[in-house]
C-alpha cells in the first residue's frame, strides 16, 4: 500500500539524516540572527530606493577619498573601498546621497564565522560540504514525503488545510506544525541543495570576462558622470558592485555588476563597452542565497529560524510517534494460533488500537484462557478457535488500516471449520465523516460467513473513550461470563457512583415469560435521554445488567421480558412502587434521537421498543416518525397500544406497523421492512435516520435486508449509511 | 636639466636631514595595486603580498587579502616564513577575492628598497585547491612597478599606479 511506502521512506530518511539535521538546524537558528543583527545597524539611507548612479557617483567623486570599488550589500548598506586622503587603505559605509562616511564595516564576528563554517562544512572542508549538501537533499525528500503523507491523511489536496483532530501531543503537532512550516522548510532545503550543487560545480556558474574591443574605445565626447545615460538609468538598488577605473587611462573603465548583468562603461564618454547577462544558474545561486540565509529580509530570516526550530521539534515528535508505534506492535504470543480458543485480530494504523487488544489479551491470559493476538492481515484458519474479537481502526476515506488491507480476501479464502462466535469493536472519531466505516465492513463481512455467529453487536469507541470500550467489555463479558474489568486500571475511568432510583410504578406480569414495564424516578436531576442505558447490579457484584431507557413523563421507563431464573429481569420484577434500587445511568450518545433528521424510522422487536417509547413521548416538534415493531402475540403489544395510539393522534408518531410472529400472518418485522423497501430507500436517500433496537438476530436480518435495499436502490453499501450516522443500532 | 637635478638633490637632502617626522614619512611611497583574478571556480582566494630579498628570503608582509586567520596556514610558504613572529597584520589586511573579480589595494613600499634587488611576491591559495607560492614575482624596480605583470596561478595580472 502506498501509504506505507511514504511513511517508511519518511522515517528512513529522517533516521539517516537526523544527526546532521539537528546540527544544521541548531546552527541555522543561530545564523538566522546574523542578518537580523546586521539590519539593526543605522547604515541604510532612507532615500536608497530612489537614488540613481548619476546622483551617487558624482557625489562620491567629490570626496577626498579615492574610491576603487563601491558595493551594496544585502542590507542595502553602501560600502566603498579605496584609499583616503593620506593614501591609506580605506573601507567604509557611506551615505549614497551625501557621500558622508557613516562608519567602518566590522568583519563577521569570530562567533558567526565559526558557526557558519560548522553549518556549511562541519569543519571538514569538501567532505563536510558534501554531507551537509546531502542532508539538505534528504530534508527535501523528507518534506516531499511528509507532504504526501499529509495529503493522504487529509484525504485530498483540497482538504490539505482542513482541521485535524487532536489525539495525542506528538502526532497532532507533528502534522499541524508540519503543514505550517512546510513551505519555509521546503524552500530552505531546496535552496540549500542548490547551493551545494553550485558549490560542487554541478550547475554551470562559470564567470565570463567582459569582451571589450579596445580599438573602438573613444575618448570623445567627454561627459560628466551625471550625464552618463547608463548611470541615469541605473538605480543604486540594482547594483551589487561597481569597480571604478584603475587609472585615468581611457582603456580603464567602470565595471557595473548589477543584479542581473554586468556592464562595462567608458569612463570618459559613458559609452557601454560590453554587456553580459548572467546565466540563469548565477541568478538562481543568488536567489538561493537570499532565501537560504534570509540576508535580504529580517522577517524571512526569523521565519527561517522558526522553521529550523520546527525541524528540531519534528525530529523529536517523529521519533516519539515511531517509538510508540513500534512499542505497540504485537508482542510474542504465549500460545500458538492453532491451540488458542480466543483469537484477537487487530487493525491499527498507528498502534493505539493495540493497547486495547493487549488489554483484552492479557485479561484472557490471566483467566487461564488460551488467547492469540495478531493483525487482521494474519487471519488464517484457527482450528481451536471459539471466539474471535476484531478490533479495528479506520484509515483515510473509510479504508482499512495498513495491517488489515488483505483481511477481506483472507476471510473469503479461509473459512473456519467450526462455528466461531465473533464480536467487532471499531475505533475512530466522530470528527471524521467515515466513522468506523471499516469496522462496520468487517462486521458485515463476518456476519455473512456461515461459520460466524454474532456474539455481541458491533460496538464503536469514539476518541478512545474508556466508557465506550467499557460498554463493549460489559456486553461481551455478559455473553461469555468471563469478567472483563476494563475501566479500572488501564483506562483509568473513575469508578462510577451509583445513584438511587425510586420505583414509581410497575405493570408486573402473570406469565413466566411475559413482558412488563417498570418506571423509575431518579432522585438527582441528572440528565437522562431516551436511548441511554440503565446499569443495575442485581447481586451487588461485578455482574451488571443493562437496559434501554425510554424517558416517559420525565420518568425512566424500562420494558423488560421476564426470563425464568433471569438475574436482572427477576430482580426488577420483584420491585414494588416506593422501593429504591441502586443503579447507574450510562450515557449512550450514539443511540439518541437525531436532532436534525427529516424522517426517523424506528425498528424494534420485543422489548427493544423501550427507548422508542420515550423518544416518541419527547417528539413534541413532530419529526415524522415511523415505527416498525415485531412481537410474538398481540398480548405483548397491548402494553404499548394505548400509549402509541394516543401519540399517533397527537402526530408525535406518524405511522405504526406491527408484525406478530405467532399470530395471524406470522410475520417478522423484517418482512414489514421488505414490504416498504422503496420508502426505506427514500428515507436514507433524503438523509433520514433508521434506528434499530432489539435482538441481534433481528438486527442481522434487518441489516442484511437493508444491504440489499441500499445496493439495489441506492448503489451504496449499508456501511456507508452506518458510518454517516444514518443507521443507528442498539441490540443485544 | 642639471639645475633640476640639483634641486632634486636639495629637496632630497632637506627631506632626509630635516625634521625627524618628515624623514619617517618620506621613507616610503604608496602604490595603488590592482589584482585581477582568473575566472576559476571555487571559494574566494587568500593572497599574501610579501617583500622578498635578492636571495628569495622573506623580509616583510606588505598586505594580506583575506581576514579570517583560520585560513592563513593555507597560504603555506608565506605562513611558514612568518614563523612564530606573527606580525600584527590586521592593519594591512582586507577581504579575500573571488574568481573573476579584481581587488585594488594600497602597498606602502620603503623607498630604500626600490631598485635594490628586492622582489614583490604574490602567493595565492584557495580552499581545497592548490597553493601558488609564486603566483607572481615582480622585481621591485621602477620598471616593475609600472608594467602589467601576468600571474601564473589564480591571479591573471597585477597592475600598479603611484598613489
Amino acid at each position: 500500500m502506498t501509504i506505507s511506502v511514504w511513511r517508511y521512506s519518511h522515517l528512513a530518511l529522517a533516521v539517516s539524516s537526523f544527526l546532521l539535521l539537528v546540527l544544521a538546524s541548531v546552527t541555522g537558528i543561530i545564523l538566522a540572527f546574523e542578518p537580523v543583527l546586521q539590519k539593526s545597524q543605522p547604515y541604510r539611507s532612507d532615500k536608497f530606493n530612489e537614488l540613481t548612479l548619476a546622483q551617487t557617483l558624482p557625489v562620491l567623486k567629490k570626496n577626498d577619498a579615492e574610491i576603487s570599488e563601491l558595493s551594496v550589500d544585502a542590507n542595502q548598506f553602501v560600502q566603498i573601498k579605496g584609499s583616503d586622503a593620506n593614501g591609506k587603505n580605506l573601507t567604509a559605509y557611506i551615505d549614497p546621497q551625501t557621500g558622508k562616511m557613516l562608519g567602518v564595516p566590522t568583519p563577521q564576528t569570530e562567533f558567526f564565522q565559526w558557526v557558519t563554517a560548522l553549518h556549511r562544512s562541519l569543519f571538514l572542508h569538501e567532505a563536510g560540504r558534501f554531507f551537509i549538501g546531502l542532508t539538505a537533499f534528504l530534508l527535501l525528500l523528507i518534506t516531499v514525503s511528509g507532504t504526501l503523507l499529509i495529503i493522504q491523511r487529509q484525504r485530498g489536496v483540497k482538504r490539505f488545510f482542513t482541521r485535524i483532530v487532536r489525539e495525542n501531543f506528538a502526532p497532532y503537532y507533528h502534522v499541524v506544525l508540519g503543514r505550517l512550516s512546510l513551505i519555509p522548510i521546503f524552500i530552505m532545503a531546496l535552496s540549500g541543495t542548490y547551493l551545494s550543487l553550485a558549490r560542487f560545480g554541478l550547475v554551470a556558474t562559470e564567470k565570463v570576462s567582459p569582451k571589450i574591443d579596445f580599438d573602438a574605445i573613444r575618448s570623445k565626447p567627454e561627459r560628466t558622470l551625471a550625464d552618463f545615460a547608463v548611470f541615469q538609468n541605473t538605480r543604486l538598488a540594482d547594483v551589487q558592485t561597481i569597480e571604478f577605473p584603475f587609472s585615468e587611462d581611457v582603456e580603464d573603465y567602470y565595471t557595473l555588476k548589477l543584479k542581473d548583468r554586468e556592464l562595462t562603461v567608458n569612463q570618459l564618454t559613458g559609452d557601454i563597452l560590453s554587456e553580459n547577462h548572467y546565466p540563469t544558474a548565477v541568478l538562481l545561486t543568488n536567489l538561493s542565497l537570499d532565501l537560504h540565509t534570509g540576508r535580504t529580509s529580517a522577517i524571512w530570516a526569523l521565519i527561517l529560524a522558526v522553521a529550523s526550530a520546527n525541524i528540531l521539534f519534528f525530529i523529536y515528535s517523529g521519533f516519539a510517534i515511531s517509538w510508540k508505534r513500534l512499542k505497540n506492535r504485537v508482542k510474542k504470543n504465549t500460545y500458538s494460533a492453532d491451540e488458542s480458543r480466543f483469537i484477537i485480530l487487530v487493525g491499527s494504523e498507528n498502534g493505539s488500537t493495540f493497547r486495547y487488544a493487549q488489554f483484552i489479551h492479557q485479561q484472557l491470559l490471566t483467566l487461564g484462557e488460551k488467547s492469540f493476538l495478531t493483525e487482521l492481515n494474519k487471519y488464517a484458519v484457527f482450528p481451536k478457535a471459539e471466539h474471535l474479537i476484531a478490533l479495528t481502526a479506520t484509515y483515510g476515506l473509510g479504508d482499512a488500516p495498513t495491517n488489515a488491507t488483505r483481511f477481506v480476501d483472507l476471510v473469503e479464502k479461509y473459512p473456519q471449520p467450526q462455528p466461531v462466535r465473533f464480536s467487532v469493536l471499531g475505533f475512530g472519531s466522530h470528527a471524521y465523516p467515515d466513522f468506523c466505516k471499516f469496522a462496520f465492513e468487517v462486521n458485515q463481512l463476518l456476519a455473512r460467513q456461515s461459520w460466524a455467529v454474532p456474539l455481541v453487536d458491533i460496538h464503536t469507541v469514539n476518541d478512545k473513550s474508556p466508557t465506550d470500550f467499557g460498554l463493549w467489555a460489559e456486553a461481551w463479558s455478559q455473553q461469555t461470563d468471563l469478567p472483563m474489568p476494563v475501566s479500572l486500571e488501564l483506562l483509568k475511568a473513575p469508578t462510577p457512583d451509583l445513584e438511587t432510583l425510586v420505583v414509581t410504578s410497575t405493570t408486573k406480569t402473570a406469565q413466566p415469560d411475559g413482558t412488563f414495564l417498570i418506571r423509575l424516578q431518579n432522585s438527582h436531576n441528572q440528565r437522562v435521554t431516551s436511548g441511554d442505558l440503565l446499569a443495575i447490579y442485581p447481586a451487588n457484584d461485578h455482574r451488571e445488567r443493562l437496559y434501554s431507557i425510554g424517558v416517559v413523563n420525565n420518568e425512566l421507563q424500562l420494558s423488560i421480558r421476564l426470563h425464568p431464573n433471569g438475574l436482572g429481569s427477576g430482580f426488577l420484577h420483584r420491585q414494588s412502587p416506593g422501593e429504591t434500587i441502586q443503579a447507574r445511568i450510562v450515557n449512550n450518545d450514539h443511540f439518541h434521537f437525531p436532532k436534525t433528521a427529516p424522517t426517523v424510522v424506528m425498528i424494534a422487536n420485543g422489548t427493544g421498543i423501550a427507548p422508542f417509547l420515550g423518544m416518541i413521548d419527547r417528539n413534541t416538534q413532530k419529526t415524522p416518525c415511523h415505527l416498525y415493531s415485531g412481537f410474538r402475540e398481540s398480548v405483548s403489544f397491548d402494553l404499548y397500544r394505548a400509549f402509541l395510539e394516543e401519540n399517533r393522534s397527537a402526530q408525535q408518531l406518524t405511522n405504526l406497523h406491527v408484525a406478530y410472529s405467532r399470530e395471524g400472518e406470522k410475520q417478522y418485522v423484517s418482512q414489514l421492512i421488505a414490504r416498504d423497501a422503496d420508502f426505506i430507500a427514500k428515507v436514507l436517500a433524503t438523509k433520514g435516520v433508521i434506528m434499530i433496537c432489539g435482538s441481534l438476530s433481528m438486527q442481522k436480518d434487518v441489516i442484511a435486508l437493508l444491504e440489499t435495499i441500499c445496493q439495489t436502490k441506492l448503489g451504496k453499501s449499508v456501511s456507508f449509511y452506518q458510518s454517516h450516522g444514518q443507521i443507528l443500532m442498539d441490540c443485544y | 636639466m642639471t639645475c633640476l637635478r640639483k634641486i632634486g638633490w636639495l629637496v632630497l637632502a632637506l627631506t632626509l636631514f630635516g625634521s625627524s617626522v618628515s624623514v619617517a614619512q618620506s621613507g616610503t611611497t604608496q602604490y595603488k595595486c590592482m589584482i585581477q583574478m582568473t575566472n576559476y571556480m571555487g571559494e574566494k582566494a587568500y593572497i599574501a603580498v610579501s617583500l622578498m630579498d635578492g636571495q628569495g628570503a622573506y623580509e616583510k608582509t606588505l598586505y594580506v587579502l583575506g581576514s579570517d586567520k583560520k585560513w592563513y596556514k593555507d597560504v603555506k610558504a608565506w605562513y611558514r616564513a612568518l614563523g612564530k613572529k606573527t606580525p600584527n597584520i590586521s592593519a594591512i589586511s582586507g577581504a579575500s577575492v573571488a574568481g573573476g573579480d579584481r581587488s585594488v589595494i594600497v602597498l606602502e613600499i620603503d623607498n630604500a628598497k626600490l631598485n635594490k634587488d628586492y622582489k614583490l611576491r604574490f602567493e595565492s591559495a584557495v580552499e581545497d585547491k592548490e597553493d601558488h607560492a609564486k603566483d607572481i614575482e615582480i622585481p621591485l624596480t621602477t620598471a616593475g612597478l609600472s608594467a602589467r605583470s601576468e600571474g601564473t596561478g589564480f591571479i591573471r595580472y597585477v597592475r600598479f599606479s603611484p598613489n
